[in-house]
């Protein structure tokens, strides 16, 4: 059924931006609970109620920026995989250099070189995880070679080459 | 598919934790303003001290004086370094702490992208001569595109791969997909590589392509030559 597995890059663009939406507005509401705990005056009320207005204010808008990231990001992301033909680490880091770029345009472009550097390392240590991760992952079912060491599909490679010329096919 | 599910929740641990610096950096603002309420305390006792000398008019008195300020400043003054030694080690310990995850997930980027032993470069040389290859494009149509296991998020950007030893050569062998412009047509690229003893470099033993449902397009194919 691989034949109709699903292209997966436009429906990515919209998974991308609203799971980054999403982190942002979670991670977001966290950090502003505890900065409007403690940026309120002393009483409970007080303070629970500082923590809600703080979250009400700024989730959203770490949220919508975040949203904006992802979603560009994913589109250059899909932009390069179909212009290269091949998906690679180097799509993600290239992607985010050009995004941060893209979004630090209005401050001009010695601001633009600064962001898109920090979105490259950004996007390369954020793949360095999810290598890390893979190999930590894979270690921890080791099996040995899944299959024998030379494939039984190609039995006829230890045969002379034919007369028929360099290129083989085997049905 | 088990592994890569894994994938996404451990790279939002690593955003969680990335966050942690802003914190530490919090707390250093905190502290930075406690040593000068400190050196404020020390003023004021050294103030407390000054009168003494004035009041008193014989010199025996004087010199007592004048003893008793010399001790309490050094006993102040070896508490603070005490103080702020231990917290110079914890700084320099999380900063260290740091800066060592951050060198090893540069260092395995840069390991994988760089080293001719990695899996993607194996990857990118195996797809160039498949998209040279005459049959290959006859079948798939060009262009030909190529991409590793899907993630659960969509990405497709790790190819599969397994290393052993045989007779004292490491061998690689990697996997990944590739498709054309024939709609529904989709292929399994094998590819394996030896080390090459004498130059250190991985040579390619075979590339191959399945297709299905029971055919296999032969790119290159060196095990005769080598075994």
């Amino acid at each position: 059924m691989e034949e109709y597995a699903r292209e997966p890059c436009p429906w990515r663009i919209v998974d991308d931006c609203g799971g980054a939406f999403t982190m942002g507005t979670i991670g977001g509401g966290i950090f502003q609970a505890f900065k409007g705990f403690r940026n309120s005056p002393v009483g409970v009320n007080h303070r629970l109620r500082g923590s809600l207005t703080a979250i009400k204010t700024r989730a959203p808008q770490l949220g919508g920026s975040f949203a904006v990231w992802g979603g560009l990001f994913s589109t250059i992301d899909c932009g390069m995989v179909q212009i290269r033909g091949k998906e690679d680490p180097w799509n993600s880091i290239t992607s985010g250099a050009l995004t941060g770029a893209i979004l630090a345009a209005r401050n001009g472009p010695v601001a633009m070189v600064g962001s898109a550097a920090m979105g490259g390392i950004l996007l390369a240590l954020i793949e360095g995880a999810g290598i890390l991760l893979t190999r930590f992952a894979s270690a921890q079912f080791p099996n040995g070679p899944q299959f024998a060491e030379d494939h039984s599909q190609l039995p006829s490679s230890q045969l002379p080459s034919s007369p028929f010329g360099d290129y083989r096919q085997y049905q | 598919l088990g592994r890569q599910l894994l994938l996404p929740h451990f790279v939002l641990t690593k955003a969680c934790l990335k966050t942690q610096p802003l914190r530490w950096g919090l707390r250093e603002q905190k502290k930075t303003v406690q040593p000068r309420t400190v050196l404020g305390f020390t003023q004021k006792t050294f103030w407390t001290q000054g009168p003494d000398p004035r009041k008193a008019k014989e010199d025996s008195s004087k010199q007592v004086s004048i003893n008793r300020n010399q001790r309490e400043e050094t006993g102040v003054s070896t508490s603070q370094k005490v103080k702020e030694a231990g917290r110079d080690v914890t700084y320099l310990i999380v900063v260290l702490f740091g800066v060592s995850i951050t060198g090893s997930l540069l260092y395995t980027i840069f390991k994988e992208l760089f080293s001719s032993s990695s899996p993607n470069i194996i990857y990118g040389k195996a797809l160039g001569k498949c998209r040279t290859h005459p049959e290959v494009i006859s079948v798939f149509g060009e262009p030909v595109k190529g991409y590793g296991e899907m993630s659960r998020r969509g990405r497709r950007q790790h190819v599969s791969f397994t290393e052993y030893a045989n007779n004292g050569l490491k061998r690689i062998r990697v996997k990944f997909y590739i498709e054309g412009s024939e709609p529904g047509k989709q292929g399994t690229v094998h590819a394996e590589v030896e080390e090459n003893p004498r130059s250190g470099q991985f040579d390619f033993r075979y590339i191959f392509v399945d297709v299905a449902p029971k055919r296999s397009i032969v790119v290159e194919d060196n095990r005769f030559q080598q075994s």
